[in-house]
């Protein structure tokens, strides 16, 4: 003992610096601690401004990536759409069996010629900061998306419409320049959320409508929300608060989910839904969607501005294979064409997709100019099933003589600075529309903002203006079937499939309903029995 | 020193200790008895692989895991040790047993004071605690005659000095007040001067504390200082066993005679005998021969010494594993051996040229500064290794360099080498100017200067062959090329007394004696007009220094080069130099013929020296000097003369602040000092034995 | 404890055979079993590098699509992962392509590391304190986020990766090496070649590398092993190789999420980098009291 007292004593300076050492870093542990205020789990009783007194239970942790726009205008992502949906509210709803419902428009009607959209709000509906919400913050949200002037992503898409206005305090008219038989469909875009009029700092204010607030953002961490009380919707939100964990790695989120640590767990690869089947206290959820997978050519240069080579591409190509490896089953099988069996009429399955055939490829290439096959890169982001679908491709197009390099990046690296649009040979994800019209607007018409096959086919744009415009539903879905065929003969992408959409919920909440864009999936109703 | 009571403290009988080699079991020791009783200190003498250092850890029963006690037993007071446990053998370490070790700086804790380190011992055996403990330890340190104990015992051991921490370990082993004292070479990394103050110490300690001992070491001369009975051991085998004054005396074995007459003493020079080598070198622990263990290399074996020998009892307390003692008795034999040829006497120096001139020379050193002193621009010290040396050396000539431990006499010599630059001064060789760096110089010099170490086993690269190692100069600086370099590889081993097939051997292969051979082979390689050797006998054995005292000698008159020796041992240099020059601190003290250096006057330092010294002889007549055991700082500003600080003649502040002149007497001899030479050679009288040249 | 004290005995006096050091060594390997163990498992993994490719039933890249997350069988030993792959093959293929590019950095960064080790153990001065400091610098920062930093700047491909081992590991040896120097360079033997005008080449490469090479030796294989493990990391997040390639982190991080349906697509790859990296541990442990490196 003496021994150790007098090794201290003869290191009489260490010993301090160590010892305050120890303490600063005892202190710093605990001061991180407590930075994280965590909502309890008590329930709360209180009196809203209308109707009874509910009592709202049980705080929902979910597992999402992280978020990085939290302005409405940019979000994109499906965890910035389940945040933003939540802080704020869409002027109409798409519930999961893909009908418009109403939200923050009470009812509306729309005139014969489809050119003039006539909106009745809520009544009583306030923001988060007590004001109350008029036809004003409508139409100041939809000016300010759809101006040219801002370069925001809805701008094209809200370029059809010649005026918002608002007439009284809750009645809200927009007129088109054309008609358009989606235009609801439009008014619920990801992006078409209800700020208050003159928000200066959307990404920071958060102050919307929705059913919940924001109690705290710690960027990179977690997003807290709590209940709003005064929710014009009575007996909604049914939980008292939505922690949202942000998880990099859908793994680690997985995990999380089997040690308890979060309660939902909305994005997952298939062999991860597969490892949940069996999990006690978690119930496992997957609904089709028409998110798809794609990979292209470019076709405005070589090799792809040649059709024989995007043919030889397909021909290579063994979809059912595919979707047995990659999904393990789940979900479609594609026809390279965005319109997916969940559109039931829009869908055709006349014209047939060839089966595979190495030699008939192999004759295309060689017909094309490349007898000894051809060698390229392809970029593919680290996420879901594409990892594994380039590595498949990569196999069989090696058959037909195509020699490709894989080069798996990082999500950012792929969609940043949009180089996924300039890469020669690509592999995008593409989530769940409620509507075809979308993709074929955004995606695959000559001047489509996202057209990253940069495709440019006359009799196609015709036909895409055609399904956007015409009022006759016969002829649209005519247009779509046709469509269908063109690009199933010399589209320059292929769609092996469809995925469904997975969830993974602890099993003690219910009211859960998974929409296919799971960011809109919305937990207004959802009430635990802990 | 009188032999103490009948029972016998220690009684070791037939110890067998055997090593594990690869698969196979090796005896290191055979066969040894011996008997010690209370007060009375055995010596044990032997070289490397005599096996007593193996005797010693196998009577304490403290073997490494490749050990084993093979045979006999050990009694300690009367109890079986080899039958004990080893958690019994610690209650027996410590307390009944007290071991001084070799080398106090692996031996003390680096990290706990020297104090702390001594209370351990205390409270663990005697059961003393805290104050009591404390006390204890003081009491001690005081016993060992350490000055300021309680400053001393707050100290780590880097902070105090090689002899104070031998105190220390002396005065650890003493404070169990334990029956029997066991120590291992204390003394041999300490300073002459040193050496002769530990020695001291441990003899009165010894007869104070009424302990047995065993000493173990190499050196005779300081086993005749210490002990009572002396056992002479070789190869594994006890050869001789004698009271001290008998060994010295009568040697009764060839092997002691062979130890004693290969050790130059005090006062012997080349001119007055040559020393006498033993041949060969000690069997591998694998291959004895049958008979008699030292047969192969004794000059008087004969036929019955292939059988085995027994121990004889020729006298009580003398024992002898020869069959010719009674021979040796009568002291015929040897002097009817080869008598010993006197050295050849050098021709008069027939050329009056210089070898080397060194004008004023100064190494120092600039010692690196902490922080805190470069912030407060404090101003850089300087180890002042070497401080105005002037020297001449003639052609053909031996000139001895004597110093201990930071006298300089290395760094003077590396200076010269231009391995070290030289802060100051000129140098000459052969009359031309000397670059102070090795890379300036011209392949002529290189040529004609060249450097025997003090290491020999790291002298030659182990990776290459000596055929090799020995091409390389012949190459590189005569400038022959391969082939002829094969016949003159011959000629070099040759010359050393090496068979001409050591030239495909490896170093690994070579003892250490060959080695040095080699490398001195090497040296002369390019028949240098000087060659330095920097202490090439002291890392080996005292039967092989001879033979290499013998070929630098033989070697330098064959190929007329000057030879500037250096060393710590003044007999060595006694006897092998023309001339000596005598160093401490950095500066000459004294100069003077070799014959004229052992005669008053000397100078103080030189004196103490001579004084310190261990010689072989019981007998001998030694003044009696001890310095206080420390050297001043390095690092501090000295002014005056350097050794007034511990200068056991100092006339006080004279000595302090004035530079001494230089003294010159009618022979040549130089003394660096205040006090008149007359002054001197009164008061200083023969400060060390009769050479045996004179005796006979 | 005292240590067993050097005496010679007749057979080391004998003169060793040149020609046989190195079986020598493999032999004096196996007399331990920890060392026997290790250079088993060195010797069994560089083999199958070497013709495993050549004997594996099935190319690493083949997809069977009627065989996926199959079980080991007698038709793929390993089983099959979840693309039909199988795994046997993919993981003797992933031993060759780790081991030599392990392999190849590691001779190059033993080569640089000793070079620079030498010349500035030699020279010392300021050359030295800068190399040395630079060096420090590097490797204050894990190896890992050096790793990566790299490759960020370089791009991900082979070449990389050999960059990467080699930026990391040199440093290492370098230090090494250096210490080794300066402790030989004080000897007796390196001064007399000084002493003896022998250029400074033959110095630094004839005197004071041999001595080295014992220390060197034991720091390689232990490089060698920390490079395996480095390469399998990297590839392990997905960094510098790209799919398909049969790197064994690759494979863990590929298969990880399977875990409930073809586990033993996982953990073949893991036994793989875990026998590789402790088996050449072992090794160079082997080495290292083979020739006394670190003691004394």
């Amino acid at each position: 003992m003496n021994k150790y007292i007098n090794l201290i004593k003869n290191n009489l300076s260490l010993t301090i610096l160590l010892i305050s050492l120890l303490v600063v870093l005892i202190l710093t542990s605990c001061a991180q601690a407590t930075q994280a205020p965590e909502i309890t789990d008590a329930g709360t009783t209180h009196e809203t401004s209308e109707g009874p007194t509910i009592s709202r239970e049980g705080v929902f942790k979910v597992a999402m990536q992280p978020i990085v726009q939290t302005d409405p205008a940019f979000i994109s992502s499906d965890s910035e759409v389940l945040v933003a949906n939540h802080v704020y509210d869409y002027l109409v709803d798409i519930d999961p069996q893909n009908n418009i419902i109403p939200r923050l428009a009470k009812e509306w009607t729309v005139s014969d010629d489809g050119l003039s959209y006539v909106f009745t709000l809520q009544e009583g509906v306030t923001f988060h900061d007590g004001s109350p919400l008029s036809a004003e913050d409508v139409v100041w949200t939809f000016n300010r998306l759809r101006d040219p002037e801002a370069g925001l992503p809805t701008g094209d898409l809200y370029s059809n419409i010649a005026n918002v206005g608002g007439s009284g305090d809750l009645e809200v008219i927009f007129t088109l320049e054309n008609p358009n038989p989606f235009f609801l469909f439009d008014l619920s875009d990801n992006h078409a959320l209800i700020l208050k009029a003159g928000t200066e700092d959307a990404s920071t204010t958060f102050n919307g409508t929705g059913p919940f607030k924001v109690s705290n953002y710690l960027p990179e961490d977690r997003i807290i929300l709590e209940a709003n009380e005064n929710y014009f919707i009575d007996g909604e939100p049914k939980l008292a608060g939505i922690e949202i964990i942000f998880f990099n790695d859908e793994a680690a989120a997985v995990d999380a989910l089997r040690g308890g640590q979060v309660d939902l767990a909305l994005r997952m690869s298939t062999e991860l839904f597969v490892s949940l089947q069996d999990e006690p206290n978690i119930v496992t959820i997957d609904i089709p969607t028409n998110g798809f997978d794609l990979v292209r050519l470019r076709s405005d240069r070589s090799p792809g501005d040649d059709p024989r080579v995007i043919q030889a591409f397909k021909l290579a190509t063994d979809r059912q294979a595919i979707l047995q490896l990659v999904q393990q089953g789940y979900g479609a099988i594609g026809r390279d064409s965005p319109i997916g069996p969940l559109y039931t009429t829009y869908y055709s399955e006349d014209t047939p997709v060839p089966t595979r055939d190495i030699a008939a490829a192999r004759q295309l290439l060689s017909d094309a100019g490349y007898p000894d096959g051809l060698e390229m890169e392809m970029h593919v982001p680290d996420s879901g099933g594409r990892p594994n679908l380039a590595v498949v491709l990569k196999e069989q197009w090696a058959e037909a003589g195509i020699d490709v390099n894989v080069i798996v990046e990082p999500e950012s690296v792929y969609y940043g600075d949009d180089g996924w649009l300039e890469v020669d040979l690509g592999n995008t994800g593409w989530g769940s529309r409620p509507y075809p019209q979308f993709y074929l607007d955004v995606m695959l018409k000559c001047d489509a903002i996202w057209n990253e096959s940069h495709f440019c086919d006359d009799e196609f744009d015709h036909l895409v203006s055609l399904a956007g415009s015409t009022l006759d539903e016969a002829e649209r879905i005519e247009a779509y079937h046709e469509m269908q065929r063109i690009l199933i003969e010399r589209g320059p992408v292929i769609i092996p499939y469809f995925f469904a959409q997975y969830a993974a919920i602890s099993d003690q909440f219910q009211g859960f309903e998974l929409k296919a864009f799971a960011g809109r999936t919305d937990f207004r109703q959802l009430s635990t029995t802990r | 020193m009188h032999p103490g009571s009948e029972i016998p403290i220690l009684n070791v009988e037939n110890l067998t200790v055997a090593y594990q080699h690869g698969e196979t079991w090796q005896n290191a020791v055979r066969d040894v008895s011996l008997r010690i009783s209370s007060g009375e200190t055995l010596g044990l003498v032997g070289e490397s692989g005599s096996g007593k250092t193996t005797l010693l850890y196998g009577i304490m029963r403290y073997l490494p895991a490749g050990g084993r006690l093979r045979g006999g037993t050990i009694e300690l007071a009367g109890q079986d040790l080899s039958a004990l446990s080893d958690a019994e053998m610690r209650h027996v370490w410590g307390k009944q047993i007290g071991m001084v070790p070799q080398n106090p700086q692996t031996s003390l804790n680096p990290t706990i004071q020297v104090g702390e380190q001594i209370a351990e011992t205390v409270r663990h055996h005697l059961s003393l605690d805290g104050p009591a403990a404390w006390r204890r330890v003081i009491e001690l340190l005081e016993m060992v005659h350490i000055n300021d104990p309680h400053r001393v015992s707050k100290s780590y051991p880097h902070q105090i000095s090689g002899g104070m921490q031998q105190r220390i370990l002396i005065a650890m082993a003493l404070s169990t007040e334990p029956i029997l004292l066991v120590l291992d070479e204390p003394t041999t990394n300490l300073d002459v001067t040193t050496q002769a103050e530990i020695l001291d110490l441990i003899g009165e300690q010894i007869q104070v504390h009424k302990t047995a001992a065993i000493y173990v070491t190499h050196n005779l001369g300081v086993a005749a200082n210490i002990c009572d009975r002396i056992a002479v051991m070789y190869a594994g085998e006890l050869v001789e066993e004698a009271p001290t004054s008998g060994l010295f005396e009568k040697p009764l074995h060839p092997y002691t005679q062979g130890l004693l007459d290969s050790v130059p003493r005090l006062g012997e020079t080349k001119s007055s005998l040559r020393l006498r080598a033993i041949e060969g070198q000690i069997p591998p622990i694998d291959e004895h021969p049958p008979g008699c263990v030292f047969a192969p290399r004794c000059p008087i074996a004969i036929e019955i010494c292939k059988q085995h020998t027994p121990l004889y009892v020729p006298d009580t307390g003398r024992r002898t594993r020869c069959h010719r003692w009674e021979e040796l008795m009568l002291e015929e034999v040897f002097a009817r051996q080869k008598p010993a040829p006197k050295i050849q006497q050098q021709d008069e120096f027939a050329e009056e040229d210089q070898t080397l001139k060194l004008e004023n020379i100064s190494v120092h050193f600039p010692v690196k500064r902490s922080l805190r002193e470069a912030l407060s621009r404090s101003p850089t010290k300087t180890v002042k290794a070497v401080d105005g040396v002037n020297m001449q050396m003639s052609k053909r000539e031996t000139l001895g360099l004597v110093g201990e431990s930071g006298s300089g006499k290395t760094t003077l010599a590396r200076a010269v080498m231009g391995l070290v630059e030289k802060t100051g001064g000129k140098m000459e060789l052969l009359g031309i100017s000397l670059p102070s760096r090795l890379s300036e110089r011209h392949l002529d010099t290189l040529r004609s200067l060249q450097m025997v170490f003090q290491d020999s086993d790291g002298a030659l690269n182990p990776y290459l062959s000596i055929g090799e190692s020995l091409r390389r100069p012949l190459i590189s600086l005569v400038g022959i090329n391969r082939a002829q370099a094969d016949a003159e590889v011959d000629k070099l081993l040759n010359a050393v007394h090496l068979r001409s097939s050591f030239a495909q051997r490896l170093p690994g292969q070579l003892s250490g004696g060959e080695k040095q051979r080699v490398a001195i082979a090497r040296a002369f390689a390019s028949n240098p007009d000087l060659l330095i050797c920097d202490e090439p006998v002291s890392s080996l054995d005292v039967s092989v220094q001879a033979s290499i005292l013998n070929l630098l000698n033989d070697l330098q008159l064959e190929n007329h080069s000057s030879l500037l020796f250096i060393s710590h041992d003044l007999a060595v240099v006694g006897y092998l130099a023309d001339f000596i020059f005598v160093m401490y601190l950095g500066q000459i003290m004294q100069e003077a013929q070799a014959v004229d250096l052992f005669d008053s006057p000397y100078h103080p330092y030189t004196e103490a020296l001579l004084s310190a010294i261990p010689v072989a002889d019981p007998q001998a007549l030694q003044d009696f000097i001890r310095l206080e055991d420390a050297l001043p700082n390095p690092t501090d500003e000295l002014t005056g003369c350097p050794y007034h600080t511990r200068c056991q003649r100092t006339l006080g502040n004279i000595c302090e602040q004035e530079t001494p002149p230089w003294q010159e007497d009618e022979n040549g001899k130089r003394i660096y000092c205040h006090i008149p030479l007359e002054e001197l050679r009164a008061a200083q009288k023969r400060a060390f034995a009769q050479p045996r040249s004179e005796r006979e | 404890m005292p240590s067993v004290p050097h005496t010679q005995t007749k057979q080391e006096n004998a003169a060793p055979s040149r020609g046989w050091r190195f079986f020598r060594v493999i032999r004096r390997l196996y007399a331990r079993p920890a060392s026997a163990l290790g250079t088993s498992i060195f010797i069994i993994f560089l083999f199958l590098a070497i013709i495993g490719p050549l004997v594996t039933p099935y190319t690493t890249t083949e997809q069977i699509y009627s065989d996926a997350f199959q079980s080991p069988s007698s038709a793929h030993w390993f089983g099959t992962d979840n693309l039909g792959r199988d795994v046997f093959s993919r993981v003797i293929a992933g031993a060759r392509e780790i081991l030599v590019l392990a392999g190849l950095g590691t001779l190059i960064s033993v080569v640089t590391g000793t070079i620079i080790g030498l010349l500035s153990g030699y020279r010392g001065g300021w050359f030295d304190e800068l190399i040395m400091r630079f060096f420090d610098s590097l490797l204050a920062l894990p190896a890992m986020l050096l790793a990566l930093l790299l490759l960020g700047t370089l791009g991900p491909s082979t070449n990389s990766i050999l960059i990467v081992i080699v930026v990391v590991y040199t440093p290492i040896v370098a230090r090494v090496t250096r210490s080794v120097v300066l402790e030989v360079k004080n000897k007796a033997y390196v001064e007399a070649a000084r002493l003896q005008g022998e250029s400074l080449p033959h110095i630094v490469f004839g005197e004071i590398l041999p001595p080295v090479l014992p220390t060197l030796a034991v720091e390689s294989a232990l490089r060698f092993s920390y490079a395996i493990f480095l390469v399998a990391s990297l590839g392990f997040l997905g960094v510098g190789v790209q799919p398909p390639n049969p790197n064994w982190g690759l494979m863990v991080k590929e298969t990880r999420n399977y875990v409930s349906q073809m586990p033993w697509a996982l953990y073949f790859p893991v036994i793989a980098i875990s026998l590789t990296v402790i088996g050449i541990n072992l090794m160079a442990d082997g080495l290292k009291e083979l020739f006394g490196v670190g003691t004394q």
